[in-house]
Formats: C-alpha cells, sequence, structure tokens
C-alpha cells in the first residue's frame, strides 16, 4: 500500500518552520530526506510519523540516539515486551530471535539496562524494537551521528541485507548526502521549511537543479579517490 | 552487590561510632559541674559537698575523661544501655517506654506527610504553571518554612481551645495522638511536595519519552513505567533527610504536646547531666537513621545501578 | 614542534593511554583517529596538562605545556562559552588571560578569514548558529597566536555542508598563522582530506600511523582497514573510476 500524506505543516512560536507538503512513498521504498541542519527535515519526519500514525498506519522511528529510545532504568527484556503489547503481538521468542540474530545482537544479556549494551548494540535494539511490527514505513533519523563509523557503517548495512525485498519502506533523514546517495534510490532535498527538490538519487546527484541540492552535492564527501 | 552492601554497613559502624564519641564528649565538656547536675536532679535540693564527692565517683566522673568513656562503651558493647545516673534504675526499659510513645506519632506522621504530598504534587503536575500548581507550591513553601513549634501551638489553639475537639496534653488516647502527628506530618508534606513535585515535572522531560508513545505505548503506560521510576529516585533521597527533619521535629511537639516520649526523655536527661540516658537516646536515634540510610542507598542502588557502578 | 614521548595516563587502575609517542612540526597536521573510549579525549588532556602523566614526556621544543600554552577548540561549540558573556569578551578571555594587548587588527583580520561577521561578535552564544558559534570557536583558540592547537572533534556538531566549509577555513588560516594542528576526530574522510599524518588510536595505544595518503591507500592493520572501509560505506570518502 503506497503511503500517501497531503499538506503537512508545522509552525513554531508563529513562524512557519514546514511549509505544507505532499508525500507520496511506494512500498518498498527507500528514500532520502537530506537538508541542512535547520532546514526542516526532522520537523518533516516527526509530522510525518504522527499524522500517518493517526491515520493507522504502522510505522516506526529510530530517533538519533539510542538515548533518545530507551529508557535507563529499564531493562532491556522490558523495552521489548512494552513494544510487542505496544504493538498487540503476542510474546514470540523465535520472531525475537529472528531478528536479533538478523541485527547481530543475539549475544546481548536483556535483563541488562540499556547502558550495560555497547552503543552500537543498542542502536541496533533500537532497530528491532522498530521492526517487530513489520511496518509499512521505517524512519530513521540521522541513525549514523550518535555512533563511531564502524559501528555505523555495519548497523546500515545488517539493516539493507534485512530490508532487501521486503515491503518496508524507509526514509533516511540525514544532513549527509554521502551518507544517503548509496542507500535510497529516490532523493528529497529540503530548505527552509520545503521540500525543493525531489528526483531519483541518479539523477540529483549528477544534475542538482537548485541551489541547496547543488550545495549539498558539491560537499557530499570529503575527497574522490581514484579505484 | 555483596561488596557495596558491605562497604554501606562498613559507614554505617563509622557514624555510629563516631556519633557515641561525639555525644560523650559534649556532655563532658560542658560548662558546669556534672556531679552537681546530678546531684541537684536526684535530690532535687542542695548538697553538702560530701554528696557530692560520692556522686562524682558513683558516677565514674572523678576517674578522667577516657576511663569514664572506656567504663560507659564497655557495657555498651555488651548490650547493657546501663542505670540512670538520677535514679539507678536500668535505662532500656524506660527508654523502651518512650519509644513506645513515639514511634506511633512519628509513623502517622510520615504517614498523613505521604498522604498529602503525593496527591498534591500529582494535582500540582496536572498542568504545571497553572494556578492549581501555584497554590499547591506556595503552600508547600509555606509548610517548610513553618517551624513545628509553632504550628503546634496554633493547632492547639484552634482544635484544643477553641473549637475543643481534640485533647492537646498527654497521651491517654489515641485521640491524643492526632495533634502532634498532624503537626509532624504537615511538615514533612510541605518538603515532600516540593521534592516530588519537580521530581515528576524533570521526569517528564527525559529525552526518550517521545520515542515510546511514538512506539504506540499508551500515555499511561509511560507515565507509570517511566515517568513514576524517574519520579521515585530523588524522593528516595529525601526520605533520609525527611527522617532526620521528623525526629528533631519530635523531641520539640512532644515537649510542646507534653508528650511522654523521646523527646521529654532526652531533655530531662540532658539537663539532669544523666549520661548513660543521653547517650541512649543518641545511640538508638543514630541507629535509626543508619539503618535507614542504608536501606534507602540499597534500594537507590536498585531503582538506578549506575550509581553502584561509578561508586565501585 | 610537539614531543610526545611514550606516555602513559592512568585512570582507575587501568591504563587509558599506554606508550603513545607523536610528533607534529610546526604548520603541520596530525590527525588522531578511533573510536568513542579509545582515549582521544584524554591524549588532549594529557597535552594540555590536565590530565597527569602516569609516565613519558610531553614537550614543545624541549619547553613543558605551562609555558607554549596550546589552546583547544572544543566539540560542542554553544557549551564551549559562558552563557551570559557575549562572544567579544569570550573571545578575548585567552588574551586576558595571558596578559597580552588587544590587537584589533589581528582580531578583525581573523574574523575576515573565518567570515564571521563584526557584530556577531556582540551576541550571546545562544544567540547564534552552531556553525557560527564553532567558527567563534576557533577565533577564540587563535586569537593569542598559539603555536599548537588541538582540535576535539571539531566538526561532528555540524552538518555535513557546514564541516567541509569550516575545515576548509580552518585549513586557510593554519597556512597563514603556522601553527600546528592536533585533529582528533573519528571521521577517517576529514583526516584524510588535511591531515599530513594519521596516527589510529585503539583502546589506549596507536596501532597504526604514518603519513595520510599511505594509510589510505593500504592500512596496515585490521582496525585500520575496517576504519577505512567504514568511510567508503558511509560515504565520507568516494572511490571514482
Amino acid at each position: 500500500m503506497t503511503i500517501m500524506v497531503r499538506g503537512l505543516s508545522a509552525e513554531r512560536s508563529g513562524r512557519t518552520i514546514l511549509y505544507p507538503t505532499d508525500l507520496d512513498i511506494k512500498p518498498g521504498e527507500r528514500v532520502g530526506l537530506v537538508g541542512a541542519s535547520g532546514s526542516g527535515k526532522s520537523t518533516l519526519g516527526h509530522m510525518l510519523i504522527d499524522t500517518l500514525l493517526a491515520q493507522g498506519h504502522s510505522v516506526a522511528h529510530v530517533p538519533q540516539s539510542p538515548d533518545e529510545a530507551l529508557d535507563p532504568l529499564r531493562s532491556m527484556r522490558f523495552h521489548w515486551q512494552e513494544a510487542e503489547q505496544a504493538l498487540r503481538l503476542p510474546a514470540d521468542t523465535d520472531r525475537r530471535m529472528a531478528l536479533f540474530e538478523a541485527l547481530r545482537i543475539e549475544g546481548g544479556d536483556l535483563s541488562k539496562r540499556p547502558w550495560g549494551w555497547s552503543r552500537g548494540m543498542q542502536q541496533r535494539f533500537v532497530i528491532a524494537m522498530a521492526l517487530l511490527g513489520t511496518p509499512d514505513l521505517l524512519v530513521m533519523d540521522e541513525p549514523t551521528s550518535a555512533l563511531d563509523p564502524v559501528v555505523a557503517a555495519q548497523m546500515m548495512a545488517l539493516l539493507d541485507d534485512y530490508l532487501a525485498g521486503g515491503s518496508t519502506a524507509l526514509m533516511l533523514i540525514t544532513h549527509d548526502l554521502g551518507l544517503a546517495a548509496r542507500r535510497v534510490s529516490r532523493l528529497m532535498v529540503m530548505d527552509a521549511g520545503r521540500v525543493v527538490e525531489d528526483a531519483p538519487s541518479e539523477r540529483l546527484l549528477t544534475a542538482p537543479q537548485t541551489q541547496a541540492a547543488q550545495s549539498l552535492c558539491a560537499h557530499r564527501n570529503w575527497m574522490k579517490l581514484p579505484c | 552487590m555483596t561488596r557495596v552492601v558491605f562497604g554501606l554497613f562498613l559507614r554505617a559502624c563509622v557514624v555510629l561510632t563516631g556519633a557515641a564519641m561525639a555525644t560523650f564528649a559534649l556532655l563532658w565538656h560542658a560548662p558546669g559541674d556534672p556531679a552537681l547536675a546530678v546531684a541537684l536532679a536526684r535530690y532535687r535540693t542542695v548538697v553538702p559537698d560530701a554528696v557530692l564527692d560520692h556522686v562524682r565517683a558513683e558516677a565514674g566522673f572523678d576517674a578522667g575523661y577516657w576511663p569514664a568513656f572506656w567504663d560507659w562503651l564497655g557495657p555498651l558493647l555488651r548490650g547493657d544501655f546501663g542505670q540512670s545516673a538520677v535514679t539507678g534504675r536500668d535505662v532500656w526499659p524506660e527508654l523502651v517506654t518512650a519509644m513506645s510513645y513515639t514511634a506511633p506519632v512519628a509513623l502517622l506522621a510520615l504517614g498523613i506527610g505521604m498522604a498529602l504530598s503525593v496527591p498534591l504534587a500529582l494535582l500540582a503536575t496536572k498542568r504545571p504553571g497553572s494556578w492549581l500548581d501555584r497554590f499547591a507550591v506556595a503552600i508547600a513553601s509555606l509548610g517548610v518554612a513553618i517551624p513545628a513549634f509553632w504550628l503546634g501551638l496554633l493547632l492547639i489553639l484552634l482544635f484544643a481551645v477553641q473549637l475543643g475537639w481534640l485533647p492537646a496534653m498527654g497521651a491517654r488516647t489515641t485521640a491524643h495522638m492526632i495533634l502532634p502527628a498532624v503537626t509532624l506530618g504537615l511538615g514533612v508534606a510541605a518538603s515532600l511536595t516540593r521534592i516530588i513535585r519537580s521530581g515528576i515535572l524533570e521526569a517528564r522531560g527525559k529525552p526518550f519519552l517521545p520515542a515510546f508513545l511514538r512506539r504506540g505505548v499508551s500515555a499511561r503506560g509511560v507515565q507509570r513505567h517511566h515517568i513514576a521510576p524517574h519520579a521515585g529516585v530523588p524522593v528516595v533521597t529525601v526520605f533520609g533527610l525527611e527522617l532526620a527533619f521528623l525526629l528533631e521535629g519530635l523531641v520539640t511537639v512532644e515537649v510542646i504536646f507534653s508528650r511522654p516520649g523521646l523527646g521529654g526523655f532526652l531533655v530531662s536527661a540532658i539537663s539532669a547531666r544523666d549520661f548513660p540516658k543521653v547517650q541512649a537516646v543518641v545511640l538508638v536515634t543514630a541507629l535509626i537513621f543508619v539503618t535507614v540510610n542504608l536501606l534507602i542507598d540499597i534500594i537507590y542502588r536498585a531503582l538506578d545501578p549506575r550509581i553502584g557502578e561509578q561508586n565501585a | 614542534m610537539l614531543t610526545v614521548e611514550n606516555v602513559a595516563v592512568r585512570r582507575a587502575n587501568t591504563l587509558a593511554l599506554e606508550g603513545i609517542t607523536l610528533s607534529l612540526a610546526q604548520g603541520r597536521t596530525l590527525a588522531v583517529v578511533g573510536e568513542s573510549g579509545a582515549g582521544k579525549s584524554t591524549l588532549i588532556g594529557a597535552i594540555l596538562g590536565l590530565v597527569p602523566c602516569a609516565a613519558g614526556e610531553i614537550a614543545w621544543a624541549g619547553e613543558p605545556v605551562r609555558t607554549y600554552r596550546p589552546s583547544l577548540v572544543m566539540q560542542e561549540p554553544r557549551r564551549a562559552f559562558n552563557p551570559r558573556l557575549s562572544l567579544r569578551r569570550s573571545v578575548c578571555e585567552p588574551l586576558v588571560a595571558q596578559g597580552l594587548p588587544r590587537d584589533e587588527a589581528r582580531l578583525s583580520r581573523l574574523c575576515q578569514g573565518l567570515e564571521i561577521q563584526p557584530d556577531l561578535l556582540d551576541r550571546l552564544p545562544s544567540q547564534v548558529s552552531i556553525g557560527q558559534a564553532q567558527r567563534v570557536g576557533i577565533l577564540r583558540a587563535l586569537i593569542a597566536s598559539p603555536p599548537l592547537v588541538l582540535f576535539d572533534e571539531p566538526l561532528s556538531a555540524l552538518d555535513a555542508v557546514t564541516q567541509k566549509h569550516t575545515a576548509r577555513l580552518i585549513a586557510e588560516l593554519q597556512s597563514e598563522e603556522g601553527f600546528a594542528a592536533l585533529i582528533v576526530t573519528h571521521d577517517l574522510g576529514y583526516a584524510a582530506a588535511y591531515a599530513d599524518e594519521i596516527a589510529v588510536l585503539k583502546a589506549g595505544k596507536i596501532v597504526e600511523g604514518g603519513p595520510t595518503a599511505a594509510f589510505i591507500d593500504r592500512p596496515q592493520t585490521e582496525y585500520g582497514k575496517s576504519l577505512r572501509n567504514a568511510a567508503f560505506a558511509l560515504g565520507a570518502l568516494e572511490q571514482v573510476a
């Protein structure tokens, strides 16, 4: 089922931070939402999630850092059970083990609290919780910025493998076009509260139309190296 | 965990020893002749020097500081609190009687404090900044500022003198407990309300809460399983301080309401320089204090084990 | 010339740093890369003289830290300033601390180099963007002409475009001013683009080090390889045909 939302907008203290925006996301599609900080991309992400949840879609959110997703006083098992109950799913050890294996956290001690796990494992646990209900859309907000690069790269690779061929669409919100470029088929560029460009990745990377997109493309990586 | 508990236990022992040595030193070095104070309390009149010498020798005041200290400490380690310097009767049974009057009032006060503060704090945090919240904060601040002796007298004037609903003096019936317990309980409620309120407000601002709501956890579930424990951590911490406040308030309140309890026991013992009695009260209160704080530390660590990890 | 000679730092009975040997010449850039917890910030603390060394020696041209006064650019630009002081007063703090006169010409030259509008300095830290705050942070680090500037994750709070822009401004100022730069970062892309040499820190030890080009071309250790691969996977570095 294609996800469709119309006229998402947001204001903060009288100032428009997101102008009316329409979005269509096909099943299994990979979309990158890129823009400078303050361009309104996180706001769009949050509005999208809250609107879709209100419409009864199944959407999951992975915040930037595990600190924004896990309660330090509660055990990992508690988090997992709570997530299952929130989705009205029966407790299922096989499903849990399958997800944990796919995200390489099967060795984690569920009786521990979040800070008993490494940050990389915490983040993958959050992703596992997000994937628990096989959502129509998974929204990831700067998923790599709170992690060390090696750990972040591993996480993105595991997630790519898990999502491949499934119907869960992915929206990757990031300021880093270099990160998004390799993982999404469609790129949306935000600037000052508006989606100013929306094109297949190939086209946007080779022929960016707007100034915001051109700036992102020009600074998409630190160095180009010959093969 | 065992190591942590052992460490806390060791700390408790140090505190108790310190309390014992400090009170002994204070009493010993206080100005005036202790023998004279004991003799006055015993015979209620001026006595000749020969009697004073007798009292001095009997109470061990003439042996010097350290022998007197060891004389007192030795039996104590075997569980013997000794005899009153004034009456010669065993201290322990008298102390137990005093405590049997004090403990119910203390517990009732604590109960009143909890029963008032939790709903008040919940009500105040429903809409932070609303008039209700401000009113609760104002009342709580006022409650912390008002001393127990003044509040006690006001309550006596209103409920005992004007309205005649409740008895003010003594401890004959259960009704006699109400005014002293309310006096203390209001003070406890005032400070607890402030702590619980700020604990809830702080817990509500935790950055991970929106993620739980987006995950589909109900607002009620978030409140019960995530906000409540975070709000509880500071409350548990403050409980130890609350107990100190309560013990301190008890002495004043018992004197105001002429209740025969630890307060009266302590005041009369101090004015008579009755060393064994004073020491017994101090040690027992210190023991209660240390035990409660030990429990609080353990609960605190169970609630939030990060604290233990950092200390270990 | 900064020399770090066989330095060890003890933290709670374990060695946070062990056998660290580095050297950094005037005008050159050294990047220390590694994961969080590897000891990068401890190394900065040791060079600043804030963390005592259990063994080894740190010196600038034979002099101890106290005399050569390195400066520091911090990770969180807004938190690096006193929130109640105007940025101008914060920027002049190093001059006041060292009893140096205020050189308006130098200040405006540095402002120009860092693309800081002069009126920006009259604002409070909370009234500027993170990118602007970080440029002011760099200005403060450079105002007293230190021979050595330490950068502790200077770009990680900024967005991708601002990161590259700020890195270029730093490099341009470095070639004008000639300070030595020690950059601690987890971003191998930044290190690859701007450092002359790279040292890889893992669990308190330098596991690999050398000229940047050689490291990027052919890392010697497993960990070095995984760092490099991660930089490619996350798009910090890109291979083109």
